[in-house]
């Protein structure tokens, strides 16, 4: 740049500019520098954001809070997984799934709002829920929504729903193999039995249906008690128990009256003479219950989490490596996660997401390889196979397998011998209704 | 109605950088282009003209200088508070753990897994919304799963009973961090803020086209400026919320909890 000197005139610049060629270069400048943006800026508006993959969202409908949280949130975090793996590897027909998991609070009432809430929010499917009555009082809701609903919770059976897809086990896959083993020369040749029950459906419709069964098979029932779910004081049944001369007990008692019951009956009768099988219990459960007072006593399930399998070593490595080395492993967890899977396969030979899309791949067969083995999908019930298995509780409360069925048992939602004439079949004509059958209490 | 500006936080920080500058380069140039001579019609020239602007503008940049310069300092404030308060979170968190990690079983058990699912919950979730400006919900339940398990819990020596105490004084601070977290997700500067700033950036570019001097002078000093201009600008966008954009707060010190809590 030259600097003019006082008293000198400018020197004549070298490239004096005019003004029509400082605008074309300028204009020339901008465009240049326009032209260095606009792929950034305008073309594709790509400006490095990445792009959106496709989504589709599931809900999650458990207690997070209250008292049935502890198990709820093992089931919870078992969806989790599996859907953070289906995303992990594409998602589910190239949708990655979002998960939405409000808390219903173990209040039965609050499972049909959420469960609004959910579909509201474009829940293609639902999973989870705990108590009978949680499940049947959000049936209103997914029949008038035309949705789908996962159910993997053992249960009593005495129900079809179009709009629910059952995986756990039904009497038929779980007590009423259990009588016949215990009845039998291996299983002690027991006789006589005695009912324990929390006051709730499942207890006693599950009841009704082995009461059947007992008098079929001509094993007495010495007794026959419900109780509410907070109840905590099982000494004084644990006596009647003894004086009845009952050699075995089944147990469907729910919930947290479990770790009382445990306790009251360790003190009273031991667990190789009088043995107590429960029903609605499992190694995650047993962990409430104090070291040393359920050792011996037994337990129905589907799933244990000592299965010798590689399916069910990798599932417990590849949860435990994401969620903690000392998490338990129980029939539900298994169960839900294997609904999850069958509800992938279903939604991707559909091709949709779909409620009927979904629901007519039912009729393909579906199955899985679960980590308690194969499960399939009986496309005239929605209900799945599942085995029969009898666990003996250890001192860690694990559980020693003693008994198994051999192959999965195919689910029968209504036992003739209790609900006679009353069938299902989805695949033709839906159900068909025998005569009204009235459950005690 | 207003505009959603998240884009810009979606965008790589070198181009959203490059985007500023261009647009205030480009807005200078332009108008130094189509603009500036129907300014100096209304500027008439006169001797003094170019010393005149000189001293209103080196006037307004102080106050326009400063103006930014507070701005850019309050969010850096607003992110480095942010930052630390994460820190103070995982912190108060890990040592939760440890105390629960001394409680009776189940107990011990159950409130490590909710500990242990909360903290994951806030890795893999909590933080892409919080990315996205969006206060995640689904750890308030987390949190309340936490707090009903601990008072499920009713301590029966003396030793227990301090351990509880501590555990339950650690819960409330866990707490108190945690809603700090959640309400500096959309902290911000108000958008009066936002419109003074450009607004004043408008005015001084203004000036700068109202200065009589040679058209390719003009382009390269007026350019520098607004480019320096564009420079300020996304240092603010980028600091004004601490969980948004590629510089943004981590959630490392919370994996790093992560990976000791199952270790302990």
């Amino acid at each position: 740049m030259i600097i003019p000197s006082p008293g000198l005139p400018t020197p004549p610049s070298r490239h004096r500019t005019s003004r029509r060629a400082a605008l074309g270069e300028g204009l020339a400048a901008t465009l240049a520098a326009s032209r260095l943006l606009a792929p950034s800026l305008f073309v594709g508006c790509s400006l490095g954001i990445p792009p959106r993959a496709a989504t589709v969202t599931v809900g999650l409908l458990h207690s997070q809070t209250g008292p049935l949280a502890i198990g709820s949130t093992s089931v919870r975090d078992i969806e989790t997984h599996a859907v953070e793996r289906f995303n992990a590897s594409g998602g589910v027909l190239g949708h990655q799934v979002t998960i939405r998991g409000p808390d219903t609070r173990s209040r039965s009432e609050l499972f049909p709002r959420r469960a609004t809430e959910l579909l509201d929010a474009g829940a293609v499917a639902l999973f989870g829920r705990w108590s009978s009555a949680s499940r049947k009082a959000v049936l209103p809701v997914i029949e008038a929504r035309d949705a789908l609903l996962y159910y993997p919770v053992q249960y009593e059976g005495n129900e079809t729903s179009r709009h629910v897809v059952y995986g756990g086990q039904l009497p038929n896959q779980q007590i009423l193999p259990a009588i016949d083993w215990l009845a039998s020369d291996a299983g002690g040749n027991r006789r006589k039995v005695f009912l324990l029950g929390s006051d709730i459906v499942s207890s006693r419709t599950t009841n009704f249906v082995t009461k059947k069964w007992l008098a079929e098979k001509g094993i007495t029932v010495a007794g026959e008690e419900y109780f509410p779910l907070d109840h905590e004081d099982f000494a004084p049944v644990v006596g009647r128990i003894a004086d009845s001369g009952a050699d075995w007990i089944l147990n469907t008692v729910n919930g947290e009256g479990n770790i009382h019951l445990f306790g009251n009956l360790a003190a009273k009768l031991d667990a190789a003479t009088v043995p107590m099988v429960s029903t609605s219990i499992s190694e995650d459960d047993l962990r409430s219950v104090p070291r040393g007072v359920a050792e011996g006593h037994f337990v129905l399930s589907n799933y244990f989490q000592t299965i010798d399998s590689p399916v069910n070593r990798e599932w417990m490595e590849g949860f435990r490596a994401e969620f903690g080395r000392d998490r338990v492993f129980g029939d539900t967890m298994e169960s839900a996660w294997s609904l999850i899977h069958l509800w992938k396969t279903a939604v991707e030979k559909a091709g949709s997401f779909e409620v009927d899309a979904v629901r007519s791949a039912f009729a393909s067969g579906l199955s899985f390889a679960g980590p308690g083995g194969p499960v399939a999908l009986d496309a005239a019930t929605q209900h799945c196979s599942r085995y029969f298995r009898l666990g003996k509780i250890r001192r860690d409360h694990l559980c020693d397998i003693v008994r198994s069925s051999e192959e999965p048992i195919a689910p029968d939602p209504y036992p003739q011998i209790a609900f006679p004439g009353w069938k299902c079949d989805w695949t033709r004509g839906g159900l068909e209704r025998g005569p009204e059958v009235t459950i005690d209490g | 109605m207003s505009y959603d500006f998240s884009w810009v936080y979606q965008m790589p920080p070198w181009r959203l950088a490059l985007l500023m500058v261009g647009l205030f380069v480009g807005f200078y140039w332009v108008g130094a282009i189509f603009i500036r001579p129907f300014l100096r019609v209304l500027v008439r020239r006169s001797p003094g003209l170019n010393d005149l602007i000189g001293y209103v503008l080196s006037c307004f940049c102080v106050f326009y200088g400063l103006l930014l310069g507070l701005i850019a300092v309050t969010a850096y404030q607003n992110y480095a508070e942010a930052d630390q308060n994460v820190t103070r979170e995982a912190t108060a968190l890990s040592a939760l753990y440890e105390d629960v990690s001394r409680y009776p079983e189940p107990f011990g058990q159950d409130l490590r897994w909710l500990l242990r699912d909360y903290t994951r919950y806030v890795i893999r979730y909590a933080w892409p919304l919080q990315r996205q400006g969006i206060v995640p919900q689904e750890g308030t339940i987390r949190a309340e799963a936490l707090f009903d398990r601990l008072l499920d819990f009713q301590p029966k020596t003396p030793s227990e009973q301090i351990l509880h105490a501590e555990a339950l004084r650690q819960l409330n601070h866990f707490l108190e961090c945690r809603r700090m977290r959640l309400f500096s997700v959309t902290n911000g500067l108000p958008a009066s803020m936002w419109y003074v700033m450009f607004v004043g950036a408008a005015f001084n570019i203004i000036l700068c086209w109202m200065f009589d001097t040679k058209f390719m002078t003009q382009l390269v000093l007026g350019g520098i400026l607004a480019a320096y201009l564009g420079m300020m600008m996304y240092l603010i966008i980028d600091m004004n919320q601490p969980f948004r954009g590629e510089v943004s707060i981590t959630p490392e010190v919370f994996e790093v909890l992560y990976r000791r809590m199952d270790d302990v």
